[in-house]
Formats: structure tokens, C-alpha cells, sequence
């Protein structure tokens, strides 16, 4: 035992693959013996293959790309548009007046109800995915913006403020800084919701990317491209938000976290 | 600054969305706006009127509520029962904690044209996707309640003799229930989410689909009536469990 409990991370992890290694080792047993229809629900080992395979024939590269890029363009605009009107609206009080109701009011629309109306303002290709996730992620954006740069500390204000500080420059010398933490709680979350939009989108519209190869392999009836898009989709989204997190280590280094 | 006062706090509240409204008539009759972009604010209101006086929109509201609902109620039941039973009993939190972790990542609506090629186009296949959706928030909401209990609560029971079996309903639930609340509350908004999504991807019926086919024909100023609708429905949803959450909890110190 001395030699296990000198290596509690190493066992933590062990403990943690075990019940999924499990499950993929009955999903592969049931399967080989024939109990299912293999043509529904295939073997992992296949499953692994295709997904390696299309990696190797390269048939994956293009829609993981247009996913990939419309989900950061997005979300990159998202962040532009929505941080600065946050802290407006954080700060200012005709702009929390006025922008406050409007985000509450249209927050339980479900975005993705608006692809028609998109695809009819900015077609059927990268355009209307693009600006629905731009929609959808300014939601978060916005909205932890104005609530971390309201709840701020007013000391910091007035000791700039008594420095002669001119409204603009508090914004952005003061303001923006001391609610990056928040600002970035509302990036995270809106990591999950760009990946999620650009697959939803690309399977009701098409146009490429990862969501209408889905769609199509399901009209084929091909499960096995259908399940190593699924995983290419969710490594996508999970790789996306690791990264938004180590990001986050980077910039708010000096930033003391409250929990 | 405080301005959600009473009456004229809520009045002060809807200026801003009866101005954005205004503005939006005013551009479509003056031609600012072409209706060809986006029929007036007055068409799409008489088109929900239209809509809800001749019947039209209750058998796919009731469609939709259906599969919504079946879906939401699987996984509250489910994931209060499995979140509790991560929290108590080790051996379950080992062996499921690590497959919730796996499936976190998954974006749910993905899961749509999988789980049609397993379950058939019909509802069958949206209500599993809207259940496992729904799932991991209430799963994770009664895990992180059940596990913070206050032993002093469970020592006081055991002491008094309460068998374990009824220590989980009768202690653990109701202490957990604060976070389960926000946890099934986060669950209805995405219930509303993967519904629509699988009733655009395939469907004949719900609110999803009736968006859907109004758009493909052009008939933008019934579409945006049926996305309205929907948005209302979801807000008021979301209000009446609140409300029904604070009678609910009116003991519990979370309820002010």
C-alpha cells in the first residue's frame, strides 16, 4: 500500500478510467457478440477506426475547419461587441437603463429558434451561421460583463477618480481590468454555446462544416461517421474550452481568485 | 438607483422594449425597413393573433410541451435520484462520475442524428436527447446539494434512529433542495433549446416545426409570430417556477 498512497494522483486517475474503460469494454463485447445489430450500434474498436480513418483520408479537415473558424469568428465578435456594451452598461446608467430590460426580456428566446430568419436575411451559407452564433454568445458576454464591472469595488473608482481620471479612460484603464474575471466566466460559457450553435446551425441549413457531415452520414445510415463526428465535435468544443481556461491562467495572473 | 420598484419600476423597465418596438413599426411604415426584410411589428402581431384564435398553434404547442416535458421529467427524476446517490454512496460516485465527465463535453443537440438512426425519427428519439440533455445539470445540481448537507442534520437523524434509506428522502432531499432548484431551472431553458433544434432537424409537428415551415415558405410575419410566442412561453415558464419554487421553499432560508 506505502507505494500506491505515494502516488495519489496517479491512483485518482487510475480510478477515474476504470468505470469508463469498463463501459467501452462491455459497449465492444455485446456488440462483437452479436446481441445488437451491428449496423445500428457498431462496435467502439470500428468506431475508432472510421474516426482515425477520416483523420488519414482527410475528408475531416475541410468541415472541421468551417465549424472551427464560424464558432471563433462568432464568438470573436461576440466578445467585441459584447464587452464594451457590458461595461457601458455596467457603468453608465441611461445605457443600463436602457440595454438591461432588452437583454433580460429576449434572454429565454431560445437563439436557435432565429436560424430561418437568419437564412433569409444572410443566406444559406457561412454568413447567417456566423451572425447566429455572434447572437447567441453576446448573451453571456454581455451579461457578465455588466455584472462584474457593477459589483466593483467604488474605492478603485474614486482613488482614480481623484486622480483626475477622464470618464473614457476609467472604462478602460479601470473598469475593464478589474472585471476581466467575470468577463471571462462569461467567455467560458460562451465557448460551449459557439460550438453548440455552429453544429445545430450547419445540421438544419447545411452549408458544410461538422454538423451537416452528421446530417449526412445519417441519411446514409452511416453510424460509424455519425459517432466519429460526434467525438470530433466534442473534442472540438472540449479542446476550445481548455483553451479559453489556460488563456484565462495567462491574463489574470496577477488577478487574486476569490474562491 | 434602485429601480425595480413596484409599478413604475416595471413601467420603467418595459420603456426601453416598447421604444425598440415603436421603432421597429415606425421604420417598416415609413419603408425604411422593406417588408420583404422583416414584416412590421403590427403584421406579426395580428399574424400571432390569427394564429391563436383559429386554433392553429395549440396542437403544436401541446406536441411540443409533450416531448419538452417527458424529456425534462426523466432526467429531474432521474438525476435527483442519481445525484443523491453520488453524494452518499461512494461506489456510486466512483463508477459515475467519470462517465458524467465524459459526456459533458458532448454539445447534446449533436446526439440528435444519432440517436434518430437508434430510436426512429418520432418522439422517441427527441425525448432521449432532451432527457440526457437535461440530465447533467440536475445531476450535478443534487450531487453538489446532497454532498454539502450539514452533518449535524444527519447526525441528529441517525441518532433518533431514521434508517438510511429514509435518511436520503427525508434529510438529504429536502436539504438539498435549494440546489437542485437551479439546477432543474437551468434544465427548463435547456429542454427549450435541444427541443427546438430537433424539431427543426426532423419533425411534423411543434412549435420548432411550425417555425420551420413558415420560414421555408416566406411567411416571415408568422414565423416570427411563432418565435414570440415561444420566447413568451419560455419566460413565463421560467416565472411560474419560480413562483411555485418560493411557496415551495417558503421554510427554507433561501427563500428570504
Amino acid at each position: 500500500m506505502p507505494s500506491l498512497t505515494r502516488h495519489p494522483r496517479l491512483v485518482a486517475g487510475l480510478t477515474r478510467v476504470v468505470p469508463i474503460a469498463l463501459v467501452l469494454l462491455a459497449w465492444e463485447l455485446v456488440t462483437r457478440a452479436g446481441w445488437v445489430n451491428p449496423f445500428v450500434f457498431p462496435p467502439v474498436s470500428e468506431i475508432v477506426i472510421r474516426w482515425v480513418a477520416l483523420f488519414v483520408d482527410g475528408s475531416v479537415y475541410r468541415p472541421l475547419w468551417d465549424t472551427l473558424w464560424r464558432a471563433l469568428l462568432g464568438l470573436g465578435a461576440a466578445i467585441a461587441v459584447g464587452v464594451p456594451l457590458g461595461l457601458l452598461m455596467g457603468r453608465v446608467h441611461w445605457a443600463q437603463w436602457f440595454f438591461e430590460p432588452l437583454f433580460s426580456f429576449s434572454f429565454p428566446l431560445p437563439k436557435i429558434a432565429l436560424i430561418p430568419l437568419y437564412v433569409h436575411w444572410f443566406g444559406l451559407f457561412s454568413l447567417s451561421k456566423v451572425m447566429l452564433i455572434f447572437t447567441d454568445c453576446l448573451f453571456p458576454v454581455v451579461i457578465f460583463t455588466y455584472h462584474g464591472a457593477r459589483g466593483l469595488s467604488p474605492i478603485y473608482l474614486w482613488s482614480a477618480q481623484s486622480r483626475g481620471t477622464g470618464r473614457l479612460r476609467m472604462l478602460w484603464r479601470v473598469v475593464l481590468p478589474l472585471s476581466l474575471a467575470s468577463i471571462y466566466d462569461g467567455v467560458q460559457v460562451a465557448v460551449v454555446v459557439a460550438v453548440l450553435v455552429a453544429v445545430v446551425s450547419e445540421m438544419v441549413s447545411g452549408g458544410g462544416g461538422l454538423g451537416q457531415m452528421m446530417i449526412r452520414a445519417y441519411r446514409f445510415g452511416d453510424v460509424r461517421t455519425a459517432f466519429a463526428t460526434l467525438l470530433t465535435i466534442s473534442l472540438i468544443g472540449y479542446a476550445l474550452y481548455r483553451a479559453a481556461q489556460w488563456l484565462r491562467g495567462r491574463l489574470l495572473f496577477w488577478h487574486v481568485t476569490d474562491s | 438607483m434602485r429601480m425595480s420598484s413596484g409599478w413604475a419600476g416595471g413601467l420603467s423597465r418595459l420603456l426601453p422594449l416598447t421604444m425598440v418596438l415603436a421603432a421597429w413599426q415606425a421604420a417598416s411604415i415609413s419603408g425604411v425597413l422593406p417588408k420583404t426584410v422583416l414584416p412590421s411589428f403590427g403584421d406579426v402581431a395580428v399574424a400571432l393573433g390569427a394564429l391563436v384564435r383559429s386554433g392553429e398553434i395549440i396542437p403544436h404547442t401541446l406536441a411540443s410541451f409533450a416531448r419538452a416535458g417527458a424529456g425534462f421529467l426523466i432526467a429531474v427524476a432521474g438525476g435527483i435520484a442519481l445525484g443523491i446517490l453520488m453524494a452518499r454512496v461512494r461506489v456510486v460516485e466512483r463508477a459515475v462520475e467519470p462517465i458524467l465527465l465524459l459526456i459533458y463535453p458532448v454539445p447534446k443537440p449533436a446526439l440528435i442524428p444519432l440517436f434518430m438512426i437508434w430510436l426512429g425519427i418520432g418522439d422517441f428519439s427527441k425525448v432521449a436527447v432532451i432527457a440526457l440533455a437535461c440530465l447533467l445539470p440536475v445531476v450535478i445540481a443534487a450531487f453538489n446539494g446532497a454532498r454539502s448537507v450539514d452533518d449535524m442534520l444527519l447526525w441528529s437523524a441517525r441518532a433518533r434512529g431514521t434508517s438510511e434509506r429514509r435518511l436520503l428522502w427525508r434529510v438529504v432531499l429536502p436539504a438539498a433542495l435549494p440546489q437542485i432548484a437551479a439546477g432543474v431551472r437551468t434544465a427548463i431553458a435547456i429542454a427549450i433549446i435541444v427541443l427546438v433544434s430537433s424539431e427543426f432537424i426532423s419533425a411534423e409537428t411543434g412549435l420548432g416545426y411550425l417555425i420551420f415551415s413558415y420560414g421555408g415558405v416566406g411567411a416571415d410575419d408568422a414565423m416570427l409570430a411563432v418565435v414570440i410566442y415561444l420566447a413568451v412561453l419560455g419566460y413565463l415558464l421560467d416565472r411560474f417556477y419560480l413562483a411555485g419554487l418560493r411557496r415551495l421553499m417558503a421554510w427554507h432560508a433561501f427563500a428570504h
